[in-house]
């Protein structure tokens, strides 16, 4: 075994109509922040339930820390915890039974029981409202509590599909700097499922992009973005003579409209502006604007995959769980 | 070994222990799920007992009612606790729960033990509401406690069916219309409300095979005749139908995710 903590090797997982993972293998390295990114339906949720052993893989192996799945399950999911997408806390306990009962099926014993829930609580700010019902929390406590149900083992490996999705951006930036803060303080090998570029930007030290079943292609966001092709600069002039001047420097245009805007690939963007406005002042063309952009991992997606994340299509299912995870965590 | 034994129960009444708070936090269902019984024994049984057309030996039709009600209530209060697992796997529970250690039998054994302890206290409720109407029950502690075991075993017997059932009828809205499908016909179809010896023959078959029957026979033994010959019996059928049907919820458990 090398120092991977993940080897999923041709893992394919068949439904009746669809085959939801088709032939994906992928590792994870040692405290890693590994994301799928991908759109609703790409099987995101699929690979994570795999991993945690709570679906069998059609074909296909998978071993984690050096166990293999298939034949030991239960010791994969004593030492991994599991955010799930959709709430998954008992709105009828409060937040320390929530956690408390977590405890219990964790198998951890008694003596010391208490002092470690309160631990984990007090580490997720939520000490203060541990006795109330679980109910009465906002999203993002909701999702803390969560998390501090999946932490309460100590786990090894921290599974969490869509950590913050339905939360607002404040809530969103809380839940990215606790993950990233357990990776830093216990060294957690974190996975994450996100539909959420940005997300996945922030968040993760490398991505798989996921779409329809495959894995497309996978490397740390960085990277990802470089292989789509440098920076877009669009300038506009009211003066005639850009296109020609603009080619006469030696750029690289994609698209010209007629109202005077050119649409440049370049790389290092910002540091290239002012040369340009400089040197076609001096070729006498005034530069009204000029904009950067640089790439997403939207552009990244769509080059290996020929659409957008966001896209229209997802089925009536998807989009009733998702606003009802949502609705629930607005409450 | 031991300790997997252990750690197998463990699961099971951890699982019973948080149902247990979630009544001490919130008693409201017991009270809501007492209407019914109210009605049946309020309504139902004060006029038939008037009309005298049901012939119950020695003891008056609402003594011979008061187990039958027991039994309904708690039926109702297991066939729905299974409907529940199908809400929780909607709302995402049922997959956090299966992502701990805890054996899937034992996840599933724990539900079902849980659906007695809540049937349980709905008995509670319904047995004091008899007293409050006078009907005389033999109240002793081993009748008592008796009628308690039977009544844990009851609702695991009827949670585990629903339970069962889950993974065929999949959605909430459907569960909803086989408990109510499943659960009066089960009422009628056994001697509850009136003696067997009533009924046509076609439909003494079917009371015969429904566990219902045995579980009225074996409360009413203990809370009004106190004839124990055939308690035995009663038992036997229904420790049965309980072990074959958490057997069966235990499969199809598995099939409730995909």
């Amino acid at each position: 075994m090398s120092d991977n903590q993940i080897v999923v090797k041709n893992l394919t997982k068949l439904y009746p109509k669809v085959k939801a993972v088709d032939n994906v293998s992928f590792t994870v390295k040692p405290g890693e922040i590994f994301g799928l990114l991908g759109p609703n339906g790409a099987g995101k949720t699929t690979t994570i339930r795999l991993l945690m052993t709570l679906i069998k893989p059609t074909e296909g192996q998978i071993n984690i820390l050096g166990i293999d799945a298939r034949s030991h399950p239960e010791k994969i999911r004593q030492f991994s915890g599991y955010v799930p997408q959709d709430v998954s806390i008992d709105s009828d306990l409060t937040g320390y039974e929530n956690v408390l009962m977590y405890s219990k099926l964790y198998g951890i014993p008694g003596r010391g029981r208490k002092e470690a829930i309160n631990e984990i609580l007090d580490y997720l700010d939520m000490k203060e409202r541990a006795k109330d019902m679980a109910g009465t929390y906002s999203g993002g406590m909701m999702r803390r509590l969560e998390i501090a149900q999946a932490l309460v083992n100590r786990p090894k490996l921290l599974f969490l599909d869509e950590p913050s999705i339905g939360l607002d951006p404040g809530a969103k930036r809380v839940i990215w700097e606790l993950i990233k803060n357990l990776r830093e303080e216990f060294g957690t090998i974190v996975f994450i499922n996100t539909h959420d570029m940005i997300e996945a930007d922030t968040l993760c030290d490398r991505i798989g992009i996921m779409e329809k079943g495959k894995l497309v292609i996978i490397g740390p966001p960085s990277e990802l973005k470089a292989k789509v092709g440098g920076d877009v600069l669009t300038i506009t002039s009211k003066k005639p003579g850009l296109m020609d001047a603009v080619k006469k420097l030696g750029y690289n245009t994609i698209t010209e409209s007629a109202n005077g805007q050119i649409d440049l690939l370049v790389d290092n963007g910002e540091k290239l502006i002012p040369q340009l406005v400089e040197s076609l002042q001096a070729k006498g063309i005034e530069v009204e604007s000029v904009s950067l952009k640089k790439p997403t991992l939207d552009d990244v997606f769509l080059k290996y995959t020929g659409a957008r994340i966001e896209s229209e299509d997802s089925t009536f299912k998807q989009v009733r769980q998702t606003r009802r995870t949502f609705r629930r965590m607005n409450k | 070994m031991t300790t997997a034994i252990t750690r197998y129960f463990n699961s099971v009444f951890t699982l019973t222990e948080f149902e247990l708070r979630k009544v001490r936090h919130d008693t409201s269902q017991i009270w809501l799920r007492l209407v019914q019984p109210a009605l049946w024994l309020l309504v139902f049984g004060t006029v038939f007992s008037q009309i005298r057309g049901i012939s119950t030996g020695d003891y008056s039709y609402l003594q011979f009612m008061t187990p039958g009600v027991l039994a309904q209530s708690v039926m109702f209060v297991a066939i729905f606790y299974g409907i529940t697992v199908v809400w929780e796997r909607d709302l995402g529970l049922l997959n956090k729960l299966l992502s701990t250690p805890a054996p899937r039998s034992a996840i599933v054994l724990g539900k079902a033990l849980s659906a007695g302890v809540r049937g349980v206290f709905q008995a509670v409720a319904v047995m004091a509401l008899a007293l409050i109407i006078r009907v005389q029950l033999t109240l002793t502690v081993w009748s008592v406690l008796g009628v308690f075991a039977i009544i844990i075993l009851f609702g695991m017997c009827f949670a585990s069916l629903s339970m069962s059932l889950a993974p065929i009828f999949r959605t909430r809205e459907r569960m909803m219309g086989i408990g109510q499908a499943i659960t009066m016909p089960l009422f009628f179809a056994s001697n509850a409300i009136y003696p067997i010896s009533m009924m046509p023959s076609w439909l003494k078959p079917i009371v015969i095979i429904n566990p219902l029957s045995y579980v009225v026979d074996a409360m009413r033994a203990l809370l009004v005749t106190n004839d124990f010959s055939s308690l035995g019996i009663d038992i036997l059928a229904l420790l049965a139908a309980t072990i074959v049907l958490v057997s069966l919820a235990s499969i199809a458990f598995r099939k409730i995710l995909s």
